[in-house]
């Protein structure tokens, strides 16, 4: 039972672990309180034991302690009191339902795609060989890179609008005769290509590329 | 105040303090050096001196009074000695013979005493006496609150001083 707040600063001051001004507070302290006085007498004493036959006296624990040599998990588990340890375990139990449980269903309607003739599946793009830009007669040829086999390809042609669409299975399509009638030097055209997978999933699409017709005088 | 009542409260003074200032003096100089009876009993001639010249006043406690005296007194000390020592080292002193007899066997009984009580109890006391570890980390060794350390030790304290009775 603890009769002086005092008290509590007598292991402090036998074992020189209080700052001076406490340790000066606390020396005037027993010079005026007997009771702490005659705490610290004895407790003196007992320490003073301890520390000179301390070896004869705790051999037991001394070899325990040797043997033992603290395991590491001991030492993690030392690391906090059981009331720590437990505080801990319920934190990281909480911190775990709220992503695994409670975020989730925050955002459970997940987002719904659609596939149009539009949309992309594979997202690739197709490169272009010719015609590109600027070109000396009508081109009877449009051709572009493959994308591999059993892909189709939808060619575009436009002027202002789309004057003409056609369909290959190969990587180079020839122009129709009375579509090449139609066109006219010094105007802009331009193309692009799609390519579908055999299901009918638009897989690729190239730019819109432009070119001039300039015949050579 | 009237002389006959100081003489009392001088003897009454000297008997309550004479203890206390060597406990002081002994802390701050080392059990073993022997200067600390001396600087003991010189502190207490001159608490005397200065009550009978009527220094005392009683503006703080009378312990408050004897304490000031007491930590002046050391701070000389050290003082003198860090200079002498400079010169020529203290031979060692030899302890009074009956003392150390009379210290041994007390030494000897709470030593058993100690060997007597529960591990939980030797345990804590070996690792904050012995090993000298801080309270934290004897609560953390043990898996037990600061609180408990303290109170484990002063438990052990409580039944030391029974085995010792007996």
């Amino acid at each position: 039972m603890i009769k002086c707040k005092f008290e509590d600063l007598i292991d402090d001051y036998l074992l020189n672990r209080l700052s001076e001004t406490n340790r000066e507070n606390f020396e005037e302290h027993y010079f005026n309180c007997t009771h702490c006085y005659e705490k610290m007498v004895e407790r003196e004493e007992l320490i003073s034991v301890i520390k000179n036959k301390g070896y004869t006296i705790f051999q037991d624990e001394y070899l325990a302690e040797e043997t033992k040599r603290v395991p590491w998990f001991e030492s993690v588990r030392s690391y906090f009191t059981p009331r720590q340890w437990a505080f801990a375990a319920v934190s990281a139990a909480l911190f775990l339902i709220v992503i695994f449980g409670v975020i989730p269903t925050l955002n459970r309607t997940s987002p719904q795609f659609y596939i149009n003739n539009e949309d992309v599946v594979r997202g690739e793009s197709i490169t272009l060989i010719s015609p590109l830009i600027d070109i000396k007669s009508v081109p009877s040829q449009f051709k572009w890179k493959s994308l591999g086999k059993n892909v189709e390809y939808n060619i575009y042609i436009y002027n202002e609008k789309l004057i003409w669409t056609g369909t290959t299975k190969e990587n180079v399509i020839t122009l129709p005769e009375e579509v090449r009638k139609l066109m006219t030097s010094d105007q802009k055209y331009s193309w692009k290509v799609k390519a579908f997978s055999p299901e009918g999933f638009l897989i690729a699409i190239s730019s819109r590329v432009q070119f001039k017709i300039i015949p050579t005088k | 105040m009237s002389d006959k009542k100081k003489e009392i409260d001088l003897e009454e003074i000297i008997a309550k303090y004479r203890p206390v200032v060597g406990f002081r003096v002994k802390k701050s100089l080392g059990a073993a050096n022997p200067d600390w009876e001396d600087v003991a009993n010189e502190i207490m001639l001159n608490v005397v001196e200065k009550i009978k010249k009527g220094e005392f006043r009683g503006e703080s406690s009378i312990g408050t009074f004897i304490y000031t005296i007491t930590s002046r007194r050391i701070v000389d000390y050290i003082r003198q000695k860090s200079k002498v020592l400079r010169h020529a080292p203290e031979p060692k002193p030899l302890p009074s013979p009956h003392e150390q007899i009379e210290d041994k066997e007390r030494a000897e009984l709470i030593a058993g005493a100690i060997k007597k009580l529960k591990p939980k109890y030797r345990e804590t006391l070996y690792l904050y006496y012995y090993r000298d570890l801080s309270r934290k980390e004897v609560a953390q060794k043990l898996g037990i609150s600061l609180r408990r350390v303290s109170e484990r030790v002063n438990y052990s304290q409580k039944l030391l001083r029974k085995l010792i009775k007996k």
